[in-house]
């Protein structure tokens, strides 16, 4: 039985992986500075739907997968602590406890966790390693708005998901 | 989708043991971070981007400058006027714009960050995915993490290929152009498909559970592989060569 469940487990997070790369890489929306990608928006979904630790590592793997495959390698080790910690962050703020729903102060204290782990985040981290404090405050802007998106966008998908696909909740751990 | 980082070659990169090649990677990007001097710096750069070259090609080369290259940009206009201290360089009236350090540091990061992104690229460029997967076992990393990394690969070009049949037959329901559209309005249509590809997604996680259950999964008997890395004979050299490299650009300094 425990061998079931790991199997479970496995197939969630390889999944979910996935999910989170193909939404790094393939969907993004023109802006007028460039594009923005969607993978806070499955970041957020994972995060509402299965849990903390799925969160964490599909968040942190995926994203940071993404970043090898496009050829911003130097990113992934960022990216993997950055998003990570996101999903982990918004999964713990919005954990059911029980039946009851996610009250709205809750919700609203998830998408300030989430703009601030990913703007900050990425802010501290690339002026550490990478570049600069003026270059990665640079960067702040296009960062705030793709959490903040993603983050509304996340949550109106991990509702539509539960209603067309019940079976969802049995999935998590 | 390609999800394929590997680009096919013969130079003696190629060749070179993927465990050290990890090893050599992790010290060159740590080198990139000691007291040196910028003249040296930029050389190691250059010899690592001149490795590139010979080994994965211009292409490879070409194609990762020019991914680097709005960062780059970004760097040449900002970090330089973020150093107030030196000699002036450049100065309007009594206001200095640019000193000579400044510019320095801008030059100065702009090495690092090219130099590590090429370090970074050239493993992935010259070692297969499943063979920087077994060098990581090697470093003991849990079968588990390998196995979801390697089934997330195996997913990305089927959750793409849904993605993609999604959006285009849900496009093709819409009158409007897209491209008129407000960015909101693109936002919100965005909905249905982002939830048609998600639950087609999730849809497949039972049968790869029972797939790997079906497989042994979980079993206590010791995991065997059809793929190892014993076509690397030189093992013990190239790891010996890993460290001299990183040594040998320190040590080396006194000749640039």
């Amino acid at each position: 039985m425990q061998a079931n469940r790991n199997a479970l487990k496995v197939a969630v997070i390889a999944v979910l992986t996935a999910v989170v790369v193909v939404f790094t890489m393939i969907v993004r929306i023109p802006t007028a500075k460039g594009y923005l990608n969607l993978c806070d928006v499955a970041i957020m979904f994972i995060a509402f739907t299965f849990g903390p630790w799925s969160a964490f590592i599909a968040a942190g793997l995926g994203t940071a997968l993404a970043d090898l495959i496009s050829g911003y390698a130097q990113w992934a080790p960022i990216s993997f602590v950055v998003h990570g910690l996101e999903g982990l962050l918004v999964a713990l703020i919005v954990m059911k406890k029980g039946d009851e729903p996610v009250s709205i102060f809750r919700k609203a204290l998830a998408a300030v966790v989430c703009v601030a782990t990913v703007s900050l985040g990425y802010f501290a981290l690339s002026a550490l390693f990478i570049s600069t404090v003026s270059v990665a405050a640079a960067e702040l802007p296009g960062n705030i708005a793709q959490s903040a998106v993603g983050f509304a966008l996340g949550l109106a998908v991990s509702a539509a998901v539960k209603r067309a696909y019940p079976p969802v909740s049995s999935l998590a751990w | 989708m390609t999800t394929n980082t590997f680009v096919a070659g013969t130079g003696w990169l190629y060749r070179f043991d993927p465990r050290a090649k990890l090893l050599l990677m992790v010290l060159m990007c740590v080198w990139f971070f000691l007291p040196v001097s910028l003249i040296e710096l930029s050389t190691v750069v250059i010899l690592v981007v001149l490795v590139g070259l010979y080994n994965a090609g211009w292409k490879l080369v070409v194609r990762t400058f020019l991914s680097i290259l709005p960062m780059l940009i970004f760097m040449v206009i900002f970090s330089p006027f973020n150093v107030r201290t030196g000699s002036p360089l450049i100065q309007i009236k009594s206001f200095t714009l640019i000193t000579e350090q400044g510019l320095e540091q801008a030059l100065r990061l702009m090495s690092r960050f090219i130099g590590i992104t090429y370090v970074c690229t050239l493993l992935f460029a010259t070692t297969p995915m499943h063979e920087v997967m077994l060098a990581l076992r090697w470093y003991r990393l849990p079968y588990r993490a390998s196995l979801v990394v390697t089934l997330a690969f195996t997913y990305i070009p089927f959750i793409s290929d849904s993605f993609s049949q999604i959006s285009e037959s849900h496009r093709l329901r819409e009158a409007d152009d897209e491209t008129k559209k407000r960015f909101f309005t693109r936002l919100k249509d965005l909905l249905p498909t982002l939830t048609s590809a998600l639950v087609v997604a999730l849809r497949s996680i039972p049968n790869l559970a029972m797939s790997l259950e079906l497989r042994g999964f979980g079993l206590e008997n010791r995991r065997t592989s059809f793929h190892d890395l014993s076509s690397y004979p030189y093992t013990f050299t190239h790891f010996v060569v890993s460290c001299m490299i990183p040594l040998a650009l320190w040590f080396g300094r006194s000749i640039f």
